[in-house]
């Protein structure tokens, strides 16, 4: 008898929605079952290419109903995943949720999207930086204490997505803000490595950071006195493929870690040390965009498979959100963040 | 195709494109980012050994097309990969797919006669994925040979990875099956570019679709980078193909292998038609392209 496979449904066939739905449906365990759009000219292309392979095509959520489905992908924008997200609890569309980064517009929605988790379900939110072999490589380091005591970092995230471009104001907001859209990923990294920190507040600049609307800065830290600072960017020049990372400083040296490798100088032993994705076992059974992406979706539908806990999950992730707020309430702001 | 290795100079550098590091992308994009620069170092390339140019259709290459025009008489074979996926993808992140959509609609129309522009409107219009396809395919076609000219010969369309590997996943074989059949009756071979090599070739297999006669690209280098599920399954699909149709690219790994031994590697593999290598200085044109003519004449002879 053939395994029962796990029927899922994605939201959004913009660019993440097609990649998820891509890799899915490459997966053995998977039965990539329907797909959701509320743009008609998506909708009626997406029916004439997906009609022969017995894929549902629908232009509303409420048609995944009587699909029998166990996943459900939400890949919209991030204004509209608590709504879609809450649909599908509350209507019992799917079991288990995956939802792109970041979890909400807001903590107080995260918050609520948290509080509706079924029990014994999968929840999980897409952060795949986590899934980068350097940057699990940087963790792994930290976890084995290579760096003594850390002490403070700086982190980055950078694009040139908005460069050049007069209606970027309009666009970036659209897409959530700088913090939303590109420096979630670092904010969540640094939470990873690091645990929970505060955002520091103060009406000098020059300590609080600024927030504007393709770019932000602030400054954290932590109880035990470790600081951060971050730097996030959609118009930096000649950042054609968006690029992040951390430098770390402990009482025995330094870590280096971005998207293509991660270096370490061990002050301690007068050397240093740096693995390139080639050195890290790099490759996946099935590349699209980038090798994380795999990892992450065969965690989420792992995690299914045995009954166990995803991670970044709802409530990992929805520190992201408190703190890119409190990084806004910090500014005063009434930006779009 | 005939029994000579393909050692085509690709366009990555021209881009600032490094898998290895974005930094160093970002210092040498500056430089080679000139269309008459990058000409020049294309032309460098085929006299020391280069027979043809792989480049992704953009604006930046199309310029790069019009400087060899130029300063070139002679012909040039050309595989052009599309769509530029980079440019695409920028587009969406700033319009949304649909947005996408319509712009690229917009300038098939408007660059075409008045019949492409009825063949593309009866495309949209039906939404025949197919019919779709041929539209975006005469566009870009139409596209490089205004810049190349005469002279210059396309002699493959390489589909870009990630629309191959995407409708890998998705299981679209009419694509793959369209995709062939509008190219064949062009007289252009048709190029897929991927990085699930393995996974490709059994699919086609399922399909009936004939890799004796189709162009393959996807990396192989000694250090397994990009050769995914693994450098072994990789090799082994390679050795087990009936016609030598593989492009290989990422030969250095972006940069993480040095030549001698990385083409040394090369010219031991079976069944492989030849290579792209990308080039950011005229030193870099000679040496890349003299040591692999000879690489792989040495491996010829020795057989």
């Amino acid at each position: 008898m053939g395994m029962e496979r796990i029927r899922v449904g994605v939201v959004g066939l913009g660019k993440m929605g097609l990649l998820h739905a891509g890799i899915l449906n490459f997966m053995p365990a998977v039965r990539l079952t329907a797909l959701c759009d509320k743009s008609g000219l998506m909708v009626r292309l997406a029916r004439k290419v997906f009609s022969r392979a017995g894929i549902n095509v629908v232009n509303d959520l409420e048609k995944f109903a009587g699909l029998d489905l166990d996943a459900v992908y939400v890949t919209t924008p991030i204004f509209s995943h608590s709504f879609i997200a809450r649909s599908v609890y509350k209507n019992d569309l799917a079991r288990h949720l995956f939802v792109e980064k970041t979890l909400a517009p807001s903590y107080a929605e995260a918050e609520e999207l948290c509080s509706l988790v079924p029990k014994e379900s999968v929840n999980m939110v897409g952060y795949m930086k986590r899934f980068s072999v350097t940057f699990g490589k940087a963790k792994d380091l930290l976890a084995q204490h290579a760096l003594g005591e850390v002490s403070s970092f700086k982190a980055y995230a950078y694009s040139s997505d908005f460069m050049g471009d007069n209606k970027s104001s309009r666009t970036s907001g659209a897409r959530g803000g700088p913090l939303r859209d590109l420096g979630c990923h670092v904010i969540d990294l640094a939470l990873w490595f690091f645990g929970d920190f505060n955002v520091v507040s103060s009406a000098d600049e020059a300590v609080a950071g600024t927030l504007a609307e393709n770019s932000a800065s602030f400054r954290v830290q932590r109880s035990d006195g470790l600081e951060g600072e971050f730097d996030v960017s959609q118009c930096k020049k000649d950042y054609r493929m968006p690029e992040i990372g951390l430098a770390i400083r402990g009482s025995n040296g330094t870590i280096e870690v971005n998207d293509d490798r991660v270096r370490i100088e061990e002050s301690d032993k007068g050397k240093s040390t740096t693995w390139y994705r080639h050195d890290l076992n790099d490759n996946v059974d099935f590349w699209l965009g980038e090798t994380e992406y795999f990892r992450e979706d065969q965690h989420f539908i792992d995690s299914i498979l045995r009954h166990g806990n995803s991670e970044p999950s709802f409530l990992t992730a929805a520190k992201v959100d408190s703190v890119i707020d409190k990084v806004r309430q910090a500014h005063g702001s009434g930006l779009n963040e | 195709m005939n029994d000579q290795e393909l050692l085509l100079v690709g366009d990555n550098p021209f881009h600032g494109i490094s898998h290895l590091s974005q930094e160093r992308a970002r210092a040498r994009g500056e430089g080679a980012g000139s269309p008459e620069k990058a000409a020049e170092l294309v032309l460098a390339s085929l006299q020391n050994g280069a027979n043809g140019f792989a480049f992704s259709v953009s604006e930046l290459t199309l310029s790069i097309l019009r400087s060899i025009r130029k300063q070139n008489s002679g012909s040039l074979d050309l595989y052009p990969m599309v769509p530029y996926a980079f440019e695409y993808v920028r587009i969406a992140t700033q319009t949304g797919t649909p947005g996408l959509a319509r712009k690229l609609a917009k300038q098939i129309v408007l660059s075409g006669g008045p019949r492409a522009i009825a063949t593309g409107a009866r495309a949209v219009l039906t939404m025949n994925p197919s019919s779709l396809l041929s539209t975006y395919l005469t566009y870009e076609i139409s596209r490089v040979k205004s810049s190349a000219g005469k002279r210059m010969n396309i002699v493959s369309l390489v589909l870009n990875e990630v629309m191959t590997d995407l409708a890998l996943g998705l299981n679209l074989d009419w694509l793959f099956k369209s995709y062939v059949k509008f190219l064949s009756r062009r007289k252009i071979i048709p190029g897929f570019n991927t990085r699930n090599f393995p996974f490709f070739v059994q699919k086609f297999k399922e399909w009936n679709i004939d890799t004796r006669d189709i162009l393959i690209a996807t990396p192989f280098n000694r250090a397994g980078f990009q050769m995914n599920p693994s450098k072994l399954e990789c090799e082994k699909t390679l050795a087990d193909l009936a016609n030598p149709t593989v492009l290989a690219i990422s030969i250095l790994a972006a940069g993480y292998l040095r030549p001698p031994a990385a083409f040394e590697y090369l010219t031991e593999l079976p069944n492989l038609k030849g290579i792209v290598a990308g080039v950011s200085t005229e030193q870099q044109a000679r040496t890349t392209f003299t040591l692999l003519e000879k690489s792989f004449r040495t491996a010829k002879e020795s057989v």
